[in-house]
């Protein structure tokens, strides 16, 4: 067994709407490259009480008295929730099963999503999400919660869900000559996460068509090597408006990119690329780091 | 991990806000009563409460702690302000934060490690101690309509709760100062003493003020002392404070950031007429208690709490002391750990001795940070002690070889080394000796020395020493310091130079 069998596509499921589809891409992508798939259930301490207490007054032992009914208000909470996500990940189980894979893991951890990533980087391959989790459903815009800290926590690529399943054909990737998006396109030509051939649009937007020209030959060569059948387009003008309405007009299954190459100050002032792209697309995506 | 910024602050709003304004109703009284153990206006204390609580929100380390002036700090202030007045006092609290935030960059709050569960208990013991004692003024000399009032008061505080629906909903500390107050104001009580009393409230705004001090070396000569004490203790209590959240709540916070954060809002105190403060334990449990989990609760208590004094000051004027004295009794009560008493009984001698020797020595004082050094003190002399009694050698002789082995187990330092020695037997004449040191661990020079003694010393009597089973830890500290393999050492050791 090569190294890479021991990890595994780690599937974080929070039962909402997407979770099925994002069940489904994972047992497409595990059919191709024959990793084990980790269903992911995180049991979120909201910490908060239900009963406050608003008297005010310190009572003798105080501490061990409050520590007591803390301690039992969350064991209660925390065997709902564990009930709740029991049911989740063993429904998500079943399906991959029906599928034909009998080799899967289904896990409850505490904690938030982000940490639960960060704990298990070691044996992640590939992480999938959904756009949005539980908290942000119907909500227009609203990406979800803990998905811009989820995708930093790893160094794994990240594959978000974004809408309902049907068998991918057509991947645009994003090529702009930056340091990430040379280990995207590295990823991508190693043809490690996805085998069976593809429609591969290598995209470049940029005002300078030369630069771009020679930044998609570039990207173009290196899939000299794969069967993916490649396709190449230079586009000019907004870049997210320009991307958005590619991905439309060449029914686009799945956006890869680079993600967050910058710091998490940079984002708060001047708002991520990679979220607003998620937020705009009606799209599933590769995120590489 | 901690949690997300926007959890931190908006996670839990009402419960927060609501938190928020149960803590401010009980600040006031607390700043009050600390403005005057340390002797200045209430409004020092008054201020102190609101910078530090707000500025804490932004840059502490534990959400749904609160900070604000505390009896810890303000018992160290008492001679300063005596001596030198308020000005000293508002410059030794900028000093000390400039040492708090020192110490958050140097990582000292790793130190609370060796802080043990006794130290602790001795700590709040002491403290809740300390804030009684500091109601003693208040009663004592005093018409007898101040006993009746400040009873009075402690029942509404206990009882008021189990008045059915507003009980749960109306703060009883609040409560008790409400009526304590229509009580003496109705009643005409002109000879019970009211916060006005006290020296000024607060009037204004807090406004930037730089300490009217001499920028002199002399200055910080008489401040620096008073400056290092508040640094201390004020971390002790709040990285003290900290840990209790963390276990009430479940959750975990940024020790390192909060020692820098405590440092910041002293300096924000001290610049708007501020004392020196730190977390309160008291008031971190009422939050907790009443749902406050996030950085917003402090934040509306400190703001809270200007709100009600600055227009509600005539009112303020008026509260009786007794109302406040009753306050603090339940404070000192809520803190001092009641089933420590119940402990002594059950728990190690040493735990108790700590715990005992942590109380006296802050009694002593009036310096919670000299209680915990002694009790840290104490508490190490009690592990050596331990470690020494677990440690023993046996040994076993081999007639056909004319060997004798001593098996070496436990822990052998400073404190070990001579019992150690004790073990081997030099009048015996064997022709090969072992020594096993496999389940032993050699800490210091105390030990390597004795080590080297033994193996000289059995030497000298024709025995063949060998030492077996020494680990890497051991072997370094040999390598380094012993000298039984270097026969020009050796030469040294025996002529005694």
């Amino acid at each position: 067994m090569s190294e890479k069998n021991n990890k595994y596509i780690l599937v974080g499921i929070d039962g909402s709407t997407i979770s099925g589809p994002l069940i489904k891409f994972a047992i497409w992508l595990a059919k191709s490259n024959g990793l084990t798939i980790k269903i992911l259930h995180t049991i979120e301490h909201s910490h908060q009480t239900e009963n406050p207490h608003h008297e005010g007054n310190l009572t003798p032992n105080i501490r061990r008295e409050l520590l007591k009914e803390l301690s039992e208000e969350e064991r209660v909470e925390s065997k709902a929730l564990m009930a709740t996500g029991k049911t989740l990940i063993n429904t998500a189980k079943e399906t991959v099963n029906a599928a034909g894979i009998d080799d899967v893991v289904a896990k409850l951890r505490h904690g938030t999503l982000p940490e639960a990533i960060e704990d298990l980087k070691a044996e992640t391959a590939l992480i999938m999400l959904g756009s949005k989790g539980i908290s942000h459903q119907g909500t227009e815009k609203g990406l979800g919660f803990h998905l811009e800290e989820s995708i930093r926590a790893t160094n794994s690529p990240v594959f978000i869900a974004q809408k309902e399943f049907t068998q991918p054909k057509k991947v645009m990737f994003i090529y702009n000559g930056s340091p990430t998006s040379k280990r995207a396109l590295a990823m991508i030509t190693q043809d490690t996460i996805y085998k069976e051939p593809l429609e591969i649009h290598i995209v470049c937007v940029n005002s300078d068509t030369e630069l771009a020209n020679n930044l998609i030959a570039e990207a173009k060569s290196a899939f000299a090597q794969s069967k993916n059948s490649i396709v190449t387009k230079v586009l000019t003008g907004d870049t997210i408006e320009q991307l958005t309405s590619y991905q439309k007009d060449n029914n686009i299954d799945i956006t890869a990119m680079g993600a967050f190459s910058h710091g998490k100050l940079h984002g708060f002032f001047f708002g991520s690329f990679t979220t607003k792209m998620i937020q705009q697309s009606d799209c599933n995506f590769l995120l590489i780091r | 991990m901690l949690f997300s910024p926007k959890n931190d602050w908006f996670g839990n709003i009402k419960g927060d806000v609501l938190a928020g304004i149960v803590v401010a109703l009980a600040l006031i009284p607390e700043a009050i009563a600390f403005s005057v153990i340390a002797g200045v206006d209430p409004k020092v204390g008054l201020y102190a409460s609101f910078a530090i609580a707000v500025m804490i929100s932004f840059v502490g380390g534990r959400a749904g702690m609160i900070s604000a002036a505390t009896a810890a700090t303000a018992l160290l202030m008492v001679t300063l302000v005596k001596d030198h007045g308020l000005q000293y006092l508002l410059a030794a609290t900028l000093v000390a934060g400039v040492l708090q935030i020192i110490a958050g960059y140097l990582n000292l709050h790793k130190f609370m490690s060796f802080v043990s569960k006794s130290v602790m208990i001795g700590f709040l013991n002491a403290l809740g101690i300390l804030i009684f004692m500091a109601q003693l003024p208040e009663l004592t000399n005093v018409v007898w309509e101040v006993y009746a009032l400040v009873a009075l008061g402690l029942c509404i505080i206990y009882l008021f709760p189990y008045v059915p629906y507003i009980g749960k909903v109306m703060p009883s500390p609040l409560v008790n100062i409400i009526t304590l107050t229509a009580i003496a104001y109705f009643m005409g009580l002109t000879d019970v003493r009211t916060i006005s009393d006290m020296g000024e409230l607060p009037d204004t705004l807090p406004i930037f003020l730089w300490p009217d001090v001499p920028l002199t070396f002399e200055t910080l000569k008489i401040v620096f002392p008073y400056s290092v004490s508040i640094a201390i203790v004020g971390l002790l209590e709040s990285l003290m404070t900290a840990n209790v959240v963390d276990e009430l709540t479940d959750t975990e916070s940024d020790k390192k950031r909060e020692c820098k954060g405590q440092g910041i809002a002293n300096i924000g105190s001290g610049l708007i007429g501020g004392m020196a403060g730190c977390a309160m334990i008291g008031q971190s449990i009422i939050n907790v208690k009443s749902g406050g989990r996030g950085r917003l609760s402090s934040l509306v208590a400190g703001i809270f709490l200007l709100i009600l004094v600055v227009f509600l000051s005539d009112i303020l004027k008026i509260v009786p002391m007794a109302a406040l004295v009753a306050v603090m009794i339940m404070v000192s009560i809520g803190t001092f750990s009641w089933t420590s008493i119940k402990e002594l009984k059950t728990n190690p001698k040493s735990a108790s001795i700590v715990m005992i020797a942590t109380v006296i020595v802050v009694l002593w004082t009036h310096n919670l940070a000299f209680g915990v050094f002694t009790g840290i003190l104490i508490g190490s002399l009690f592990l050596a002690q331990r470690l020494s009694q677990f440690m023993f050698v046996k040994s076993e002789y081999d007639e056909a070889s004319d060997t004798r082995t001593y098996h070496v187990v436990g822990q052998i330092f400073f404190n070990s080394s001579d019992k150690f020695i004790s073990y081997f037997d030099f009048k015996e004449a064997v022709d090969n000796i072992v020594i096993n040191v496999k389940r032993s661990h050699f800490y210091d020079v105390t030990s390597v020395a004795a080590l080297d003694k033994v193996v000289i010393k059995l030497r000298r009597e024709g025995a063949d020493v060998k030492l077996v089973g020494l680990n890497s830890a051991s072997q370094t500290m040999l390598d380094k310091f012993a000298i039984h393999d270097d026969p020009e050492e050796i030469e040294k050791f025996i002529s005694g130079h």
